[in-house]
Order: structure tokens, then C-alpha cells, then sequence
């Protein structure tokens, strides 16, 4: 595959195969036993590693503190790790990190939405939790809490 | 035209000036994050539902209650191995596929055939264990309360619709630790049946369209492993369709990611 940059007739790229149209930052290479390849390849375990720390961290916690954690210490904590996870499988193993910034942005921005999503219906859910929820049990509960 | 003969010969212009892609990227591998993207936004729809449900909820099935089973061990206490497992079979197999795009770059058919291949074993264990799962929660929802085989109404798939049904059909879902919990147990049975409902509503649900994800992305992976092996990327030039693939195989992994703290974790 080539680099277009440069090249003075593309019209016919713009047919058939569009692939060709773009020159991947990590198109062109072609000695896989290259230190380049190979530290790409180190990176690639070492994030797998971190990967799995993390997911066993939160296993341990999950199977040790789960009853003994306060609620909100146990989403904060398995919230954080997990964006933590997302944001390595999303830029290496996705390779969004080698991409330009412009088309970063242009994935990431959208999904903040969800930012709203996230606290305006979970407020809602909580909000018909206490106008919903009058039975007797449920008083039992508040009067157990106290 | 092999991928060797490459030689950037002056440096790309800062600002795109036309005549490339001004991301760098290709139509296709471009239009597959926007796929993806709008596929995070369905989930992500699933999960903020899971969300807003639990948080009306008086009380929710404990995770560690329901998913404490491994195969084989019979009634043994062993909450979130099985799940672990799991999570490091997909993450596993989210590696082979990163490898495979790598060896891909380098046009190393050799490899990404092998890597193609262990990526598809991976997805396919996953999904023998979801399988398992499925069928162990199932049975765990339909038990014999009622003598009468036709009556077995209720329990299907964790739906529980009937308000006859006792409240020891489902009790062990819930935390037998928490003093409130068992109160409502005890006193508004039909508010735990409730829950208990809903989340087997929403944990098939997700975990079925995600295991959907996951056995078209095996199906894609055969396809592009056939592909591989029979040299159609070798002639092309570029291996770029396992990059595409292999985005999708990725966004699924990190769909688990999410599914696995939402419903396992938290």
C-alpha cells in the first residue's frame, strides 16, 4: 500500500478499493522480526498483563469486601478500575492511541452523552424509588436502618 | 504490490490540503468506529435501563448470591470464579486478535492465520461457558414447587409472573448477610419476586446480545481466516480487513468489560 500524499493522479482510487486512499501510520512496515515489531508486540502483553491485574483486583474485592464495602466506595472503586480497562483495550489493543487527534475526538466526543445519560436516569430510577415505594416493608426497612 | 516497497518521501502536510483521507483512516475502517460507536450507544441504552431499574428497586438479587457456581463443583460457595474465567478467556482472545492485526501490518500471513485462529477457539470457549451459565441460572429459576409439571409456569429465564409463587423459590438469590433485605423477603415477598424479574429480564437480555456480538464476531473471524489462508489479502496487498474485524472483536471485549462490572460487580 502506498502513500498518497504526494501522488498527482488518484482519481482512480477514488474507485474500487478505497483502502489504498489512506497511508495507516502503521501500514508500512515489513520486517516483522524488527525491534519496532517487537517492542509493539511487548506492548501488546504488557497490557494484557495490566489487564489482568486489574480484572483479579477486582475479582478479590468483589469475593472479600463485598458485604463490608459501602456502597458507593464499591462503585467508585470497580467504576474507575473498569473506564481504567476501557481506556487500554480502546487505544492499544484498538489502536485509537495511533490515530489523529482529530478523529480521537471525533469518536470520543459522542459518547459523553452518556455522562448525561448515566446521572439523569439514575436519578430518575431513585426518584420513583421514594415516590413509589410506600409500602409497610419498606417502612419496616427505614425503621430497621435507624 | 507488497507493503515493502512503501517510502514516505517528504513529510504529510500539517493541515489537511485534499487528495487523502484527512484522518488518515479508510472509508471502511472509519465507517466501523461509527458502527461501533453507535452499537456502544445500544448497550450503553441496556445498561442505564439495568441501572434505572435497580435503582427504583427496594431490594436486587445479590451477585454474589446468584453467581456462585462453577461446573462441576456442585453445590460449592465460589462466587465470581466462573465469571473470571470468563472475562480472562475474552480478554485472552482480545489479545490473539491484536496480534493478529500486528502480524497483519507486517503482512505475515503465516501469523495471522495462527492468531486467527486461536482468537476464534476463544471466542468459541466463551461462548460454550455462557452456555453453561445460561443453562445453570435457568435451572436455578425453575425448581418443583408445584407437584404438577404443568404448572411450572413460572421461572422461566428468571421470569417470575405469578404472584402464587412461594418465596423460597427465589430467596436465594438476595443476601442472606443483609438484616433489611430479609425483612422485605419476609414481609413484601412480591417486591423481592419483582426484582428478582427484572434483573433476569435484563442480565438475558444484555448478556444475550452481547453472546449475539460474540458469535457473529466468530463467524466474521472464520470468514477472514479463510480469507487469510487462501491468500485473498495476500493479493490485495493490505491486510486491512483484519484490522476491521479485529476493531469489532476488540468493542465486544470492551462491552464485557462493562457488562461484567454492572452485573458481576457492583
Amino acid at each position: 500500500m502506498s502513500s498518497h500524499a504526494q501522488s498527482n493522479n488518484i482519481q482512480h482510487l477514488y474507485e474500487g478499493d478505497q483502502s489504498k486512499l489512506y497511508s495507516g501510520v502503521m501500514s508500512h512496515h515489513s520486517d516483522v522480526a524488527s525491534p519496532e515489531s517487537k517492542s509493539q508486540v511487548k506492548k501488546i502483553w504488557k497490557v494484557f498483563w495490566i489487564l489482568l491485574v486489574i480484572t483479579l483486583a477486582e475479582v478479590v474485592v468483589g469475593m472479600l469486601f463485598s458485604y463490608s464495602l459501602p456502597g458507593w466506595a464499591k462503585a467508585i472503586f470497580f467504576l474507575s478500575l473498569t473506564i481504567l480497562k476501557a481506556g487500554y483495550i480502546v487505544s492499544v489493543f484498538m489502536h485509537l492511541g495511533d490515530e489523529f487527534k482529530g478523529f480521537i475526538a471525533t469518536v470520543l466526543i459522542p459518547l459523553f452523552l452518556f455522562v448525561w445519560f448515566i446521572i439523569a436516569f439514575l436519578a430518575d430510577g431513585g426518584f420513583w424509588l421514594r415516590m413509589n415505594d410506600q409500602s409497610p416493608a419498606r417502612q419496616t426497612i427505614q425503621h430497621v436502618a435507624k | 504490490m507488497s507493503q515493502s516497497t512503501v517510502v514516505t518521501t517528504a513529510p504529510e502536510p500539517k493541515l489537511w490540503a485534499g487528495g487523502r483521507s484527512p484522518f488518515n483512516v479508510s472509508y471502511g475502517k472509519m465507517m466501523i468506529w461509527f458502527f461501533l460507536l453507535s452499537d456502544a450507544l445500544t448497550f450503553g441504552a441496556l445498561l442505564i435501563a439495568y441501572g434505572t431499574t435497580r435503582f427504583f428497586s427496594t431490594v436486587w438479587p445479590d451477585p454474589n448470591q446468584v453467581f456462585k457456581s462453577f461446573p462441576f463443583m456442585g453445590e460449592s460457595n465460589l462466587p465470581l470464579l466462573f465469571v473470571s474465567l470468563m472475562t480472562f478467556i475474552l480478554i485472552m482472545s482480545s489479545v490473539t486478535m491484536v496480534l493478529a492485526v500486528h502480524a497483519g501490518h507486517y503482512g505475515d500471513k503465516k501469523n495471522v492465520a495462527k492468531w486467527l485462529l486461536w482468537t476464534i477457539i476463544g471466542g468459541i470457549c466463551f461462548l460454550a461457558c455462557q452456555a453453561w451459565e445460561w443453562t445453570h441460572l435457568h435451572g436455578e429459576c425453575i425448581s418443583a414447587w408445584s407437584a404438577d409439571p404443568a404448572q411450572i409456569t413460572h421461572g422461566l429465564w428468571g421470569s417470575y409472573t405469578d404472584v402464587h409463587i412461594p418465596v423460597n423459590e427465589f430467596r436465594h438469590f438476595f443476601s442472606p448477610h443483609s438484616e433489611a433485605v430479609q425483612h422485605v423477603l419476609n414481609n413484601d415477598p412480591l417486591t423481592a419476586m419483582q426484582a428478582t424479574h427484572n434483573f433476569f429480564n435484563y442480565f438475558f437480555t444484555i448478556t444475550g446480545f452481547h453472546g449475539g456480538h460474540v458469535t457473529s464476531g466468530v463467524i466474521f473471524n472464520i470468514l477472514i481466516l479463510v480469507n487469510t489462508v487462501n491468500g485473498v489479502y495476500e493479493r490485495r496487498g493490505h491486510y486491512e480487513m483484519i484490522e476491521k474485524i479485529g476493531l469489532y472483536w476488540h468493542f465486544v471485549d470492551l462491552v464485557w468489560v462493562f457488562v461484567f462490572t454492572c452485573f458481576y460487580l457492583l
